[in-house]
Parts: C-alpha cells; sequence; structure tokens
C-alpha cells in the first residue's frame, strides 16, 4: 500500500482501496504532469504571459525617460543617447517600419513623438493601477477559506456502490466528474463501468495517490475546475467532502458552476456529512464560517499565513473572563 | 600609475556581488594600483567603502581600467559604454525574462532591460570575465569577443562554512528519523522550488514519510512565493516545509550543518554559490541537469536530467541510503573545491586587468 499523506484525517482513510507496489511509469507521467499543472494554475492571474503591464512599462522605457528617478545616473542619459542605446523588445515585431520615432531636425520631436509623449503618461497612468490590482491578487489568500488541508477528508467507502449505481442509470453521456475524489474509489468503479470519469481533488497526496492507481484526477478546487469546462459537456457530477467544508457563499456558486458545467439530464449527487461529525473538526476549520469569533488557533493560522511571525499568547493573561489575547509580529 | 576601479550599482556587503567587489578593489590595490568603488546608488551600510559614480569623471586619468559587474540592468550601463577608458565587464548572470514574466513582469522587464545593456555593453569591452563557462557562453552568444572565466571570488564565506563543517553529525542519520532536504537561494521563479517539493510530496508518499523540506532565501517576488505557499498546503505538506526566509551566516551554517541533502531543482543558474557551501560543508548535492550546476559540481554531487519528480525523489532517498557514495561525494567536493581555487580568484581576477592597465588597451 503507497504510504501517502493526506494532510490531515489519515485515519480517516483506512476504507480507501488498497494497491501493491510503485507506480507504473504511465501513471507516474501522468501523476507528474498533474503535478506541474497544479502549481501553474498558481500564477497570478493576467501575468501568465507578458501583459498589459509589460507592454505599458515597455512602451514607457521606450518613448519616456530611461529610469525616472532610479538612479543618479539617469538624468545625465541624454534623451539622444537613449535613442542610440534603444533596447529590442518584442514590441519591435509590431513595428511596420524601420523606425517610427524618427527624429526630425535638430531638437525637434516629430509629431508622432508628440503623440506618443501623451500616450506614455496615458500608458504609465495604467501601468501604475494595473500594479496595483495585480499586486492586490497576489496578495490575497483564498485558499484558507474552505481550504481543504484544513479539514479531514473522508473516502466515499460504503456510498461508493449506490452513487455509482445512481449514475450509470441516469447519466446521458460524457464526462462524469467527482469533486472531492479522495483516493478515487468512485472514478475507479465508473471507470471499470465503462464511463469516463474525471476527479478533482485539491489534497495534492491524495490525488496523487488516485492517479498514481490508474484515475484521471486534476489537482485543485472543484469550482476551478467547472469553470474551465465548456457549458453543457459533463454526464455527471458528484460532490462530496467540498460541500462539508465550503462556507454558504462559496457554496452557491459552485452549484452553478456545477449546473452550467451539467448537460441535460445528468444527475448531480451530494454527499454531506452530518452535523455530528462536522461539529467534530478542528477549531480552525469549525471557525471558517460566517458569524462567530474565531478560535486562537485560527488566529494564529491566519496571523502566519498573513506573513506574521513569533505569534503567541500573551503572557499573563488567561482565560478567566472568557477571552484570550495572542501577539505576533512582522518579520524582521 | 593608471588606476583599475570597480563600478557596481549598488554595494551590498551581504550579498556576493557585493563582497565580490570588496575583494576585487583589495586584491586590486595589493598589486599597488588605484581603485576606487564607484556607485550609482549609496548604500548607507557601505557608505565609507564607495565613491557616487558622478565623481569619476573629474577623477579619471588617462589609462585607468574600468570594471563594471553586471548583474542587473541599470543606468551605469550606458554610462560606461559612452566613456573612453578600457571597459571589462565582469558578469554574473541574467536570468531569462521569460521565466519570470508569468510571476512579477516588473521584475522579468528588468531582466530584459538587462540584456540590452548587455548587447549595448558588448562592442565596447575590451574583456568579459564570467562566473562559469556556462554565462562564457551567453557573453560569446551576446557579441563578446574577447572572454574569460574565473569563478567568483566571494562565492564561500569560510566561517559559514567552517560552522557548518564542524556542525554535521559524524554518525548516519538515525534510523526513522525523516531526511532533512535543504533548499538555499533566492525563492524566485528560475529557482523552480515547486520541483523540489513536488519531489517531497512523492518522497514522504512512497520512500520516506518524516522527509523534510528547509527553504532558506529571500523572496524575490511575493506572488511567487505566495503561490508555492499554496502549493505545499495543497500537497499536505505544511508541516513539512518550512520557508526560513532570508538567513544570517548562524542560521546558515546552522542548516548546512544539520541538512542530509542540498537539493537544487534551479531551471537557470549563472554559478549556484550554494553548491559550493554545501561541498564545503560536506554536504550531499542532488541536483537538476541544468545551467552553470553540472559544471560547478563537476563529480561532487548527483545530477538528475530528467525533471520528473519521481526521478528527483528516487535519486535524494537512494543516495540518502548509500553512505559509502555519500562519504564519496563528499570527498570529491573537496577535491572540486580545490579545483576551484576560489581563494586565489581574485587575485586572479586582477591579473587579467594588469596587462590591460599597462597597455592601455582604450576603447575597442
Amino acid at each position: 500500500m503507497s504510504a501517502a499523506l493526506p494532510p490531515t484525517g489519515d485515519a480517516d482513510h483506512a476504507g480507501g482501496d488498497s494497491h501493491d507496489g510503485p507506480p507504473g511509469s504511465e501513471d507516474q507521467a501522468r501523476a507528474a504532469r498533474a503535478l506541474r499543472e497544479a502549481f501553474a494554475r498558481l500564477a497570478p492571474q493576467g501575468s501568465d504571459a507578458w501583459n498589459f503591464l509589460a507592454a505599458f512599462t515597455h512602451l514607457g522605457d521606450r518613448y519616456g525617460p530611461y529610469h525616472p528617478g532610479a538612479s543618479a545616473l539617469s538624468d545625465t542619459v541624454g534623451t539622444e543617447e537613449r535613442a542610440g542605446a534603444r533596447r529590442p523588445g518584442r514590441l519591435d515585431r509590431l513595428r511596420p517600419g524601420k523606425d517610427r520615432a524618427v527624429r526630425g531636425p535638430e531638437g525637434e520631436k516629430t509629431e508622432f513623438e508628440e503623440a506618443m509623449g501623451q500616450v506614455v503618461e496615458a500608458f504609465r497612468f495604467l501601468s501604475a493601477r494595473v500594479a496595483t490590482l495585480e499586486a492586490r491578487l497576489a496578495a490575497e489568500d483564498r485558499p484558507v477559506e474552505g481550504a481543504a488541508w484544513l479539514v479531514p477528508a473522508r473516502e466515499l467507502g460504503g456510498l461508493v456502490a449506490p452513487v455509482c449505481a445512481h449514475v450509470l442509470a441516469r447519466t446521458p453521456g460524457g464526462d462524469v466528474v467527482h469533486a472531492d475524489c479522495g483516493e478515487g474509489g468512485l472514478l475507479q468503479a465508473l471507470t471499470g463501468a465503462g464511463v469516463a470519469a474525471h476527479g478533482v481533488e485539491p489534497r495534492g497526496a491524495l490525488a496523487l495517490s488516485a492517479i498514481e492507481r490508474g484515475s484521471s484526477v486534476t489537482i485543485g478546487e472543484a469550482s476551478e475546475y467547472l469553470a474551465g469546462r465548456a457549458p453543457d459537456s459533463l454526464g455527471g457530477m458528484v460532490l462530496n467532502g467540498v460541500v462539508d467544508r465550503l462556507p454558504l457563499h462559496a457554496l452557491l456558486p459552485l452549484l452553478a458552476l456545477s449546473r452550467r458545467a451539467l448537460a441535460h439530464d445528468a444527475p448531480l449527487v451530494i454527499v454531506s456529512e452530518t452535523e455530528a461529525v462536522t461539529g467534530a473538526r478542528e477549531p480552525a476549520a469549525l471557525d471558517l464560517v460566517d458569524g462567530r469569533p474565531l478560535h486562537a488557533a485560527t488566529w494564529e493560522l491566519l496571523l502566519g499565513r498573513a506573513g506574521f511571525v513569533e505569534v503567541a499568547p500573551l503572557a499573563g493573561v488567561g482565560l478567566g473572563d472568557g477571552r484570550f489575547a495572542l501577539v505576533a509580529a512582522t518579520p524582521s | 600609475m593608471s588606476g583599475i576601479h570597480h563600478f557596481v550599482p549598488v554595494l551590498h556587503r551581504g550579498d556576493a556581488v557585493g563582497r565580490h567587489t570588496l575583494r576585487l578593489r583589495d586584491a586590486t590595490r595589493a598589486r599597488g594600483f588605484r581603485s576606487d568603488i564607484y556607485v550609482d546608488t549609496v548604500d548607507a551600510e557601505t557608505e565609507g567603502e564607495t565613491v557616487p559614480v558622478l565623481d569619476y569623471p573629474a577623477a579619471a586619468e588617462q589609462g585607468d581600467v574600468v570594471v563594471y559587474q553586471f548583474a542587473t540592468a541599470s543606468a551605469m550601463a550606458p554610462w560606461l559604454a559612452r566613456r573612453a577608458e578600457t571597459l571589462v565587464v565582469n558578469y554574473h548572470n541574467i536570468t531569462p525574462p521569460d521565466l519570470m514574466a508569468p510571476w512579477d513582469n516588473h521584475l522579468a522587464l528588468g531582466q530584459l532591460r538587462a540584456q540590452g545593456d548587455l548587447h549595448l555593453l558588448a562592442p565596447r569591452t575590451a574583456l568579459a570575465v564570467a562566473d562559469s563557462a556556462f554565462n562564457e557562453a551567453h557573453l560569446a552568444g551576446s557579441g563578446f569577443a574577447a572572454t574569460a572565466v574565473i569563478a567568483p571570488s566571494a562565492a564561500l564565506d569560510a566561517a559559514v562554512t567552517a560552522a557548518a563543517r564542524s556542525a554535521r553529525p559524524t554518525s548516519p542519520r538515525p534510523a526513522g528519523r525523516g531526511a532533512r532536504w535543504l533548499a538555499v537561494g533566492r525563492v524566485s521563479p528560475n529557482k523552480a522550488l515547486e520541483s523540489t517539493v513536488a519531489a517531497l510530496a512523492v518522497a514522504r508518499a512512497h520512500r520516506d514519510p518524516g522527509a523534510t523540506l528547509q527553504i532558506i532565501g529571500k523572496p524575490a517576488t511575493e506572488s511567487y512565493v505566495a503561490s508555492l505557499q499554496r502549493y505545499v498546503a495543497e500537497l499536505g505538506l505544511a508541516e513539512a516545509v518550512t520557508f526560513a526566509g532570508h538567513a544570517g551566516d548562524a542560521t546558515l551554517a546552522a542548516a548546512y550543518g544539520s541538512a542530509d541533502v542540498l537539493v537544487v531543482t534551479s531551471e537557470h543558474e549563472g554559478f549556484c554559490v550554494p553548491v559550493v557551501e554545501a561541498m564545503s560543508a560536506g554536504l550531499p548535492v542532488v541536483a537538476f541537469d541544468q545551467g552553470a550546476v553540472p559544471e560547478v559540481l563537476g563529480d561532487a554531487g548527483v545530477l538528475v536530467s530528467d525533471k520528473d519528480p519521481y526521478a528527483l525523489a528516487a535519486s535524494i532517498s537512494d543516495l540518502l541510503a548509500d553512505e559509502p557514495r555519500r562519504a564519496a561525494l563528499s570527498e570529491a567536493g573537496r577535491r572540486r573545491l580545490a579545483e576551484l581555487d576560489l581563494p586565489t580568484a581574485a587575485d586572479r581576477f586582477v591579473s587579467l586587468l594588469v596587462p590591460l592597465a599597462q597597455g592601455g588597451a582604450g576603447r575597442p
């Protein structure tokens, strides 16, 4: 049996199917590809290539000052030298002529340069705005809310057979997706019955285990995966795990995405835990829903992820009046 | 006598280029030349060691050699290109912008500008000195006619590596204790630390459930670090991976001393100082066969040509289970360090400059 280490709730995987020996080379190659794709999807939105920001900044450098205010030397580099030292760039490919910015008579700007001056100013403004937005996106800590790694995962176990039977009976054809597929018990059953089944599993260690056993799995969140699927393209969907960990305001978009991706008459199965089970979660997982004070452990987690260090209880403060106090610091 | 002066955009005492520049200046003065370090931006910590670059024209003398430490884009490059002194470029590599672009376009544009600076300097340069043959090939491809290779003089901090070596346990890793992987260097997209993390996930799943990874280095861009931390969490490795950030000498020495293996999965390295530090500390190295790493490492480590995380995990686990092989690699590391001959690097560098100063090569 593979010693795959799920992030939390290890014991909850006792019901998973075992498999002997190391994965075959084909499964390893698929697992390696899934790992690469899982990381690639984390690149900041809007920065997947040379983007607008690059174009703006490049134009600013090309037609404006070299490094405005960046160094003592910048001001000594004259316009003519800059023109002579002009850097080749990708935007050159967009230039039909050899050099549009041909200079006029000594010291005079061409009409084109005058126009570009205005455009460059606009680009600088846009560049600053885009930089701010990209920084905001990068700073968002989206994975904390309802994060899979915070809560135990449970395999479907004994539910595989009835869920599989329902899906087989109702699917109009097309891929069947299992969100939070764990080690892939349902995927194997569906595939064994001749259905094209695909899993989505955000816990990489579990996903690896499923892939190594021959299942097709994307490492990621169900909502991200579904957003990339064509409308009406799925022949069925099973949601478990994910429905127990996402807060309500995130579940609603997930259901909307599911509705969009499912073909007409395709079955949707939701497998949810009872309160008795979810109530036994770790405090940090319990807290990531609305409307209640956070546990100290959750504040420690959130402060740590926000970049604070030395998070600890405030010395000398007990829990006498039902309150706690934590201290933290910014890194040195 | 003419002078041999060193130019660097900013002199940081703590970074490798800064320490290297100081050593070159000292070695130049030891040969009897006038030698100062000129900077475009004054760092308060090194202000006493530097002279503002705009003061140089008044101090310049016929026959001067100017040595430009090239590691980033700077207004110094076009400024030096226009001057008449004999120009020497000491090239420390530019990370290809395409590796950075998906994560930080501003940094990528800086690298694009640096590439432009390199092409600008090429026809003006009497001699270009690279850290490695890998970098030298890049110089040749950028149009530099006369090139040489000398390893960076400050690649090793003797105090750090001595402390690390003395801290290393002499007995094999205790049975049952997970292997301690170490990654050192800027936390930057070109370092491809996600490959190390993926391999750790595989290793923990199949070979070594207790394996851990410590990542030491200053973040190059927040977007990459945030994604890497999320990746770690999603792979269930939050408790197995430590992001230690920038480390001082003592922390670095302790890390080299306590780790079982240095893992290098960089996509692009112009030299790779951590490999040298690991060799000096007696720490085995497993690295992707990329950039200058195979050249610097020689036969003193394990090179993995397949970037598959299973292959990397297997290479690391196999090495750590093979004590005689680890000992042999440690010995090979000592030999490789002797070949690199870092203590004399600054003096050898200056030996290349002396004929230029005495010959007054001037503008090519």
